[in-house]
Formats: structure tokens, sequence, C-alpha cells
């Protein structure tokens, strides 16, 4: 998709040659990796990093990605939606400029849900899905969501992590402490018990070609998943136009946040590049200037972190798939929504692991979601000496 | 040609390997055990001394891998060498005009590589949509069970390395003396008891051979267990190689890596030079 | 009796073991969207271009068998003389510190080599190789077990045949390769085979030293196709069938030599 975007780029900036590397996700981390750890250099000039890894990068490896401050990034400050600035910068250095930025959605199977005489729209809080998914199987036989109960990927607790995030915490907290097994993530991992233990979750084994597989069987009623989806369940089952719908996803209790940014992914240059102006200006061409935003989500569908892509009609036109909602403006106004700033901290990669173990636990041995979170929370602290906070 | 030049031989022989060997392994080795001693942070580094070696004692994921990979060691390779001794002597018996037909079969499975059989076999046992719960009929939980997990992954070690372990059992076989058994015969030994005195007696060297050759892998082990469940579900699959990787290359603790690859290079050394031992003793 | 027992579970066994294969080559020639069918398909379907001209497209799939045969080849021969050569040295001669340097090689079997990546890396860098063939070829032609093979072998030689070339006035290396190489034939085989099958499978050493698609070898292509949203399947399975073709045609040329060549190296009598 960034492909298509070269040729413009280089009639507006001659003599700046682009070669754009496809290299697959798991491999592009252990490409990242090295070559940072090897002092930053070998790296391509622009390097796509996620969320989930960008303040270890930022950490880890002081002079590894460059100060965008220098290149004059300061000016780009408020394009983006609420919350991603503070993302990508440290200590008054910019280390990123956001690309997209992906709010909390709730997609759901509109059809089973009225056949089981339940009104999506009007879910309050996790109990009430939890009451809707029990009539729901008995009425349809459909279970109400799916999860990787094994954690065979690594963002196999995204639900939870959403759950912890629609409460305003997460992980850490903003001074680096683990909160890993703070109230918010008890009751967050009590939710996801609770819907185990009623029968509701599929398993999703093995990942995406399972995820997928299940939405094609009609195995399960609800997709918990952020905006990208919305555009891969359409893909997948265009025959169902008309049975989806959308929503932001229900509180965790009764009248609490809906909206959470729950990742964004961004674009760096690397300190070591020799041709980092250069390598900015492309950043920028790429992720500053709203008409390469709406091509790239007119192609992949990709959510844009710039505000400012958002005037186009795309963004505003009725989707016939999901019942004709305005999709775009469901999520542009969770985006527009004064964000819980998530301190993703330089061990995230190692906290998820954890996480993933202690969801496992839950769902495979039907573990106590206090303990497995204390137990969690204390090995994170013995990997990383950082002070569990309680 | 001079005595001196003859004494210099054996050295030029053997320089380019030394001088690779150096240059491209032992100086990494060396540099590898001194990041150990450091507490690193990607590039951010501090001395630290034996600290990296004093959190493995006390890392319960440590002790797991370790533990994982002992499992495997204990059950999967004897499995797999008994069933690989098991058809070469089926084949043995049987199939010689067929033999390079089956030893083909038997190596079809050793040219596909860790990460592409891997992957071949995580869409096998795909728990929903795989070929092999459509023909058995049952939703057996492959991969998302740590029993299963385990079970799956030691069906796909076993079959990449059975028929490559079965081809030399047989062609051990069947370069015994066949004098011995004509020996036995006479002597009024039965099938069993000439297994047992000739045959199995014959096997030896090449069982210390595959067993040291296996020990080996098992314990280096990375590849497979990443492609089939990145070590889960809940570390069930969890490798010494795979703990080291994920310490060095996601988490960027280098020095612990690094102290991680010295402990397993100690085990590693350590049942090698037994087994090694007992190879050389017997040949 | 016995004899239909034994056969059919023979033929169990092999069914068994090319079944994967077979199924592999089945899934080669289907979309990702049919692999994933129920049920699953069994007969090849009219899919294995469209999924080569995807691998094509993404990665350059031509030139990364090219780089592939080339670096595995490069590899297999020069990494075979190094390993013959060592291997050599060490069986036949008796010299000062044989045991030590030998022991120091030996090393390398012991040492996880995830160990040296960061390291090696760093080398790499600093001479300016990565993107090249030499850094992916140069690090592992010591190979260990490679030298352990050739010095098991060629100490099964008789000295006589050696101190009679030296009384005809022969030089050491004409030696080893008029005298002591022709009738290691089969060991080499054996050894040619270990360090093609080695290189060509080689995976997390190429994916950090090969930076660009260009200089990609197949394991790295193959693996690029995994994304963490959209893998496609069947250009993984495409991929990997036809990675299998050459280390099957290797084989069926020395297959005769391969195993009787290990035997002979790790089973001295």
């Amino acid at each position: 998709m960034m492909k298509e975007l070269v040729p413009g780029f280089t009639t507006e900036f001659p003599g700046v040659k682009v070669d754009v590397q496809d290299v697959g996700n798991p491999a592009i981390w252990d490409k990242i990796t090295t070559g940072l750890a090897a002092g930053g250099q070998g790296l391509a000039d622009v390097l796509h990093i996620g969320v989930d890894y960008l303040p270890a990068y930022i950490e880890k490896f002081p002079g590894g990605l460059a100060d965008l401050n220098t290149l004059g990034a300061a000016k780009h400050k408020d394009m983006f939606a609420p919350g991603l600035w503070e993302t990508v910068s440290r200590d008054g250095k910019v280390y990123a400029l956001p690309w997209e930025a992906n709010s909390a959605g709730f997609y759901y199977r509109a059809d089973l849900f009225e056949r089981a005489g339940v009104d999506g729209e009007a879910l309050q809080n996790w109990d009430e899905v939890i009451e809707a998914g029990v009539k729901l199987k008995e009425k349809t036989g459909v279970r109400l969501l799916a999860i990787d109960k094994a954690a065979t990927q690594a963002d196999s607790a995204n639900l939870f992590q959403c759950l912890m995030q629609l409460q305003d915490s997460f992980y850490f907290d903003m001074q680096g402490n683990i909160t890993l097994d703070s109230p918010a993530a008890v009751t967050a991992m009590t939710i996801i018990k609770k819907l185990n233990d009623a029968g509701l979750v599929a398993d999703q084994g093995g990942g995406w070609n399972t995820m997928i597989g299940l939405i094609k069987k009609g195995g399960v009623a609800v997709q918990p998943m952020p905006t990208w989806f919305g555009g891969i369940i359409a893909d997948t089952v265009p025959a169902e136009k008309g049975k989806w719908k959308v929503r932001l996803p229900p509180p965790v209790t009764a009248g609490g946040k809906v909206s959470a940014l729950v990742n964004s992914t961004h674009l760096a240059v690397a300190g070591s590049s020799e041709n980092q102006a250069a390598a900015f200006a492309f950043a920028e061409y790429v992720l500053t200037r709203p008409e390469s935003q709406v091509h790239i989500y007119k192609g992949k569908g990709i959510a844009p972190a710039l505000l400012a892509a958002y005037d186009d009609p795309v963004f505003h036109q009725p989707s016939p798939f999901f019942s004709g909602q305005k999709m775009g403006e469901i999520f542009l106004d969770s985006l527009r929504q004064p964000s819980y700033v998530t301190n993703y901290s330089a061990d995230y990669p190692r906290a998820l692991k954890l996480v993933d173990d202690a969801q496992s636990k839950v769902l495979l041995q039907g573990a106590d979601p206090a303990t497995v979170l204390r137990q969690a929370a204390e090995q994170l602290a013995n990997q990383t000496g950082r002070k569990v906070v309680r | 040609m001079t005595l001196r030049a003859r004494a210099l031989a054996p050295y030029l022989f053997i320089l380019p390997a030394v001088a690779l060997f150096a240059t491209f392994k032992l100086y990494p080795i060396v540099w590898s055990f001194l990041l150990s001693l450091f507490r690193t942070e990607g590039t951010v580094q501090s001395f630290a001394g034996p600290a990296n070696y004093a959190r493995l004692v006390n890392d319960a994921l440590f002790w797991t891998a370790l533990g994982n990979t002992g499992v495997i060691l204990v059950v999967q390779v004897p499995i797999m060498l008994i069933l690989a001794g098991a058809l070469a002597l089926a084949f043995d018996s049987a199939l010689l005009r067929l033999r390079s037909v089956v030893r083909l079969g038997f190596f079809l499975p050793i040219v596909t590589g860790p990460v592409a059989y891997g992957l071949l076999f995580a869409v096998l046992l795909n728990p929903q949509s795989g070929l092999v719960n459509w023909l058995i009929g049952v939703d057996v939980p492959w991969l998302s069970d740590k029993f299963w997990a385990r079970i799956a992954l030691g069906l796909a070690l076993t079959w990449h390395y059975v028929g490559y372990n079965a081809m030399i059992f047989l062609s051990r076989l069947q370069s015994l003396p066949r004098d011995q058994y004509d020996a036995a015969a006479v002597d009024g030994a039965g099938t069993w008891r000439s297994f047992w005195h000739v045959t199995l007696p014959g096997l030896r060297p090449v069982v210390l051979l595959t067993v040291v050759m296996s020990t080996i892998g098992t314990l280096q082990l990375f590849d497979e267990p990443y492609v089939l469940t990145r070590g889960g579900p809940d570390n069930a699959l969890l490798t010494l190689g795979l703990y080291l990787y994920e310490n060095g290359f996601r988490y960027f603790d280098f020095g612990y890596a690094s102290a991680i690859a010295y402990a397993l290079a100690v085990v590693i050394a350590l049942l090698g030079v037994v087994q090694f031992r007992v190879l050389r003793d017997k040949t | 009796m016995k004899r239909v027992m034994l056969t059919s579970v023979m033929l169990l066994a092999v069914t068994a073991m090319v079944g994967p294969f077979y199924w592999l080559v089945v899934g080669a020639t289907h979309s990702s969207a049919e692999v994933f069918g129920s049920p699953p398909p069994l007969l090849p379907g009219g899919h294995l271009l469209d999924n080569l001209a995807h691998l094509q497209e993404t990665v350059g799939f031509g030139r990364t068998i090219l780089n592939s045969l080339l670096i595995s080849g490069l590899y297999t021969v020069l990494a075979g003389a190094v390993c013959a050569l060592a291997g050599y040295g060490f069986a036949v001669y008796d010299f000062r510190g044989k045991e030590a340097l030998f022991g120091l090689l030996m090393l390398g079997l012991v040492i996880p080599g995830q160990v040296t990546l960061v390291p090696l890396f760093k080398m790499m860098m600093a001479w300016g190789w990565l993107n090249t063939y030499q850094a992916i070829i140069l690090p592992n032609l010591a190979l260990p077990f490679g030298v352990f093979l050739m010095r098991q072998t060629m100490s099964a030689m008789p000295r006589e045949l050696l101190a009679a070339g030296r009384a005809d006035g022969c030089g050491e290396l004409r030696l080893f390769v008029r005298v002591a190489l022709p009738p290691m034939r089969p060991a080499l085989a054996a050894l040619a085979i270990y360090l093609f099958l080695y290189q060509w499978n080689d995976f997390v050493w190429p994916l950090i030293a090969l930076r660009t698609t260009d200089a990609y070898t197949i394991p790295l292509a193959i693996a690029s196709q995994t994304g963490a949203t959209d893998t496609d399947y069947g250009a993984i399975l495409a991929g990997t069938a036809v990675a299998a073709i050459p280390m099957a045609v290797l084989f069926l040329f020395l297959q005769r030599h391969f195993v009787s060549g290990l035997l002979a190296g790790a089973v001295k009598e």
C-alpha cells in the first residue's frame, strides 16, 4: 500500500530513491532489533513500528531512532488524534509520526441478536453482554465471541487489554510501575472468566485463519475488534451484507467509557540513516497529507491517525454492509475523545507474554483471575526490576 | 620434500578450518560470554558480574524450558529412534527391491525445512479446518491444550526425523555380515535370539550416533515450537532455544540471553561428553 | 499371515511419511481460502501458478531461488573442501596441539547457534558485508559436524597407502588429492548432501544478515508471507513444495552414497 505512494513522492522529491521492503511481520522485529543492537546501523531509513514495540526501541536503544523534532516534526503535533503525540514523544523528543489509529469496536451479527430478542445497541455493561450471550446461545446456538485460548499468537489477550483500557488502566502506570494485578485488571479478567464459564467463548487457536474460518462458518456473533477489522469482515462474508452492525464496546460498568485507542502504528527514522531529511520527508508525505491517508484507507481500510483525513467523504458514507451505519463516523467519534495515554513501557513484550499465559490458565484450567494476575505481576517485577503498585 | 615442510603440512591442512572457526565462531562466542556478565537493555549496558546467572536460578520460565526440553529428550527421542529401528528392520527383511523408492519416501520429510514443515503441520493440525481432525472425525484440540500440543510437536518432529534415522539404521543392518546370522542359525538360535544376540549388538554404534545427533538437535530446538505455537499454550512447548531467543530478540536482554546460552551449552556439553565417551569406547 | 501384517504395517508407515508431503503438494495448488476450506482439499487444484505468481510479485521468487541455489552450491563446495582438508589433517597426522585444536572445533557443536548472532552481525556490519553472499557462506564454512565426519572417515584410511605415496616422492597435497580423496567419494557425497541441506534450510542467520528482498533465500521468502493479518498459506505451501525439488533431485543422484557415507564416517569398526 505504501508502495503505491512512491511514484507521487518521487515526482515531488526528485533525486530521492525509495525502496519499500516487505518483511513478514514476525521477521521485521528481528531485523529492526538486530540492526538497533548493532549500534543502529544496517537499518532501513524509515521504519514501521507498532505501539507495542516503540517504547522499547526508544528506551533500550538510545539514538537508535532519530529525534524528529530536529527535522521539524513539532509542526504536526496537533494534526493527530488525541493521545498519540504523547505516545511518540519522550522527554521533549519525538521519535515517530503516527500512522494508523485503531479504536476499540464491537461488531455484531444484528440478525442473530434480533432472533434472540436482544438489542445490541442497548447493552450498558459487560454483565448485560454476558446475559445477552446466554440468550443468544439458547436461541441460536451461536457462541458470543472467540478467544485464542491457548495464546498461540501474541495478541491473544486483546479483549482483556481493551477491557482494561476502557477503565483507563493498563499493565503499567505512567511512572512505569506494574499495575498488572490492579482491581481494574482483575475486573477485566473476571469478565473474561465469566464469559468462558457461561460457555460463550469459542476457541480460535491458531490465530488469523481460524478467526476468519469462524466468521465464515457463522460460529460467533461478536467480534470485539478495532477499527481496521470492519473491512475484513465485509471482505470475508460479503453475503452477510446488512446482517452486521457495529458499535463502540459497552462500558465495563454502566456509564463508563466506551472509547479506547487500542493500538497505533508509526513511521520512525533510523538514527543511523544518512538521509534523515529525505526519510522524514517521505514519512511526512505518507502520514501528514490527507490524500495519502485517504488513498491507503480506500485500499486497505487502515484508519488514519491524521484527523484531517477524515474530512474526506469516504468516512461519512453509510456502509451497506453494516446495515447502513456510518462506520467511519462511529470510530471518528471515539478517536476524537480525550484518550487515556497508555504507557506500554519498554517491557510490554514481557508483560504481554505473562498476560497471555495468565489468560490461558484462566480459560483452560479455570484458574482464579486475581491469583494468576498476582503471579504474573510478581514474575514481571522479578524479570524487570520494576515495582508492583497495588 | 624436507622434513620441516612435512611437519608443517598438518597445520596447513587444518588452517582454513581453524582460522574460519576462530574468526566466525570462537570470537563471537567469547564476545557473547563477556556480554553474559552485563546487564543489558538493548544498547544500554552495565557490568553485572554473575547477576544474570543468579537470575537463571530463580527464573521459573527457565526451569520450565529446561523441563520441556528434558521431556522431549526422554520421551520423543527414544520413541522416534525405536520407531526408526522397527521401520528399518521391517524394510530390511522385506522390501529390498523397492529400496530406493522407500528411501526417497523417508527422505522427503527432511527436504522440507523446519520453518516450512512447522507451518505445514500448523495447517494440518488446525483444530477447526485442519485435515487431520477432518480425517479422524474428532475435534482434537491440537495446539490449544498443553498435553495435545506436546503430542503435536512430537508428531511433527517424529515425522521429520524418523525416516532419516531409519535410513541410517537400514544401511547399517544391510552391512552386517550375513555369516553371523548363519552361525547363529547353526547354533539353533531362533529369530528372536538372533535379533537379540546379533542384530542388536551390530546396531549399537548407529544407535549411539543417532542418539548423539538427536540430543544436540533437541537441545537447540527452536523453529518447530516457534512456528507451531510460539512455545505455548502456557509455555507447554517453551524450549531453551526459544526462551533464549525471546530474551534476546523480543526483550532485548542480550546479556541474559547469553547467560541462557551458556547454561544450555553446559548441558549439551555434559550430555555430549557422556554420549561421546560411550560411542568412542565401543568403536 | 505374518507377511500380510508386515506389508500392511509398512504401507501404513510409508503413507504416514508421504501423506503430509502429498498434502503439501495439494495445498500448493490451492488458494489460501481453499486450503482452509471444509472439507479440506484432497486433490490438486488449479492455483499453483497463481500462488507462484504471488510469490514472484511480493518477493521476486525467481531471484530467491537463484540466490538459494548459488549460496547453497558455493557453500557446499567450499565447506566440503574446508572440512575434508581439516578432517584429513586431523586423521592422518600426529602433531602438537592436535587434540586441543580438534576439541576447540567440537566446541561449535555444543554452543547454541543463537549465541553468536549479535556479535556476528556487528562484525558483518563493520566489514560492510550485510546483504552479501559471503556474509551467509563464510561463518559456517568450518562446520564442526563436517570436520568430525571427515576425520572419522579418513582415519579409516590405510596408512601404508600414504607411506607408499610418500616413498614415490609424492607431495602432501598431491597425496591428499590423488590417494586419499578418491576412495572417500561416498563420504563426500554424504557430506555434500548434509551441507547443502543445512544451508538450504538455514533460517535465522540469513534472516538477520540479508536485508533486502532481492538477496532473500527461500526460507526467508516463505516466512515473509506470514503477516500479522493475512498469511497466504497457498503461497507458503507452493514455495515450500518448489523448495523441496532441488533437494529431492540432489538426493536422488547421491542417495546411494548418502547413508553409507554417513555411516562410514561416524561408525568405525
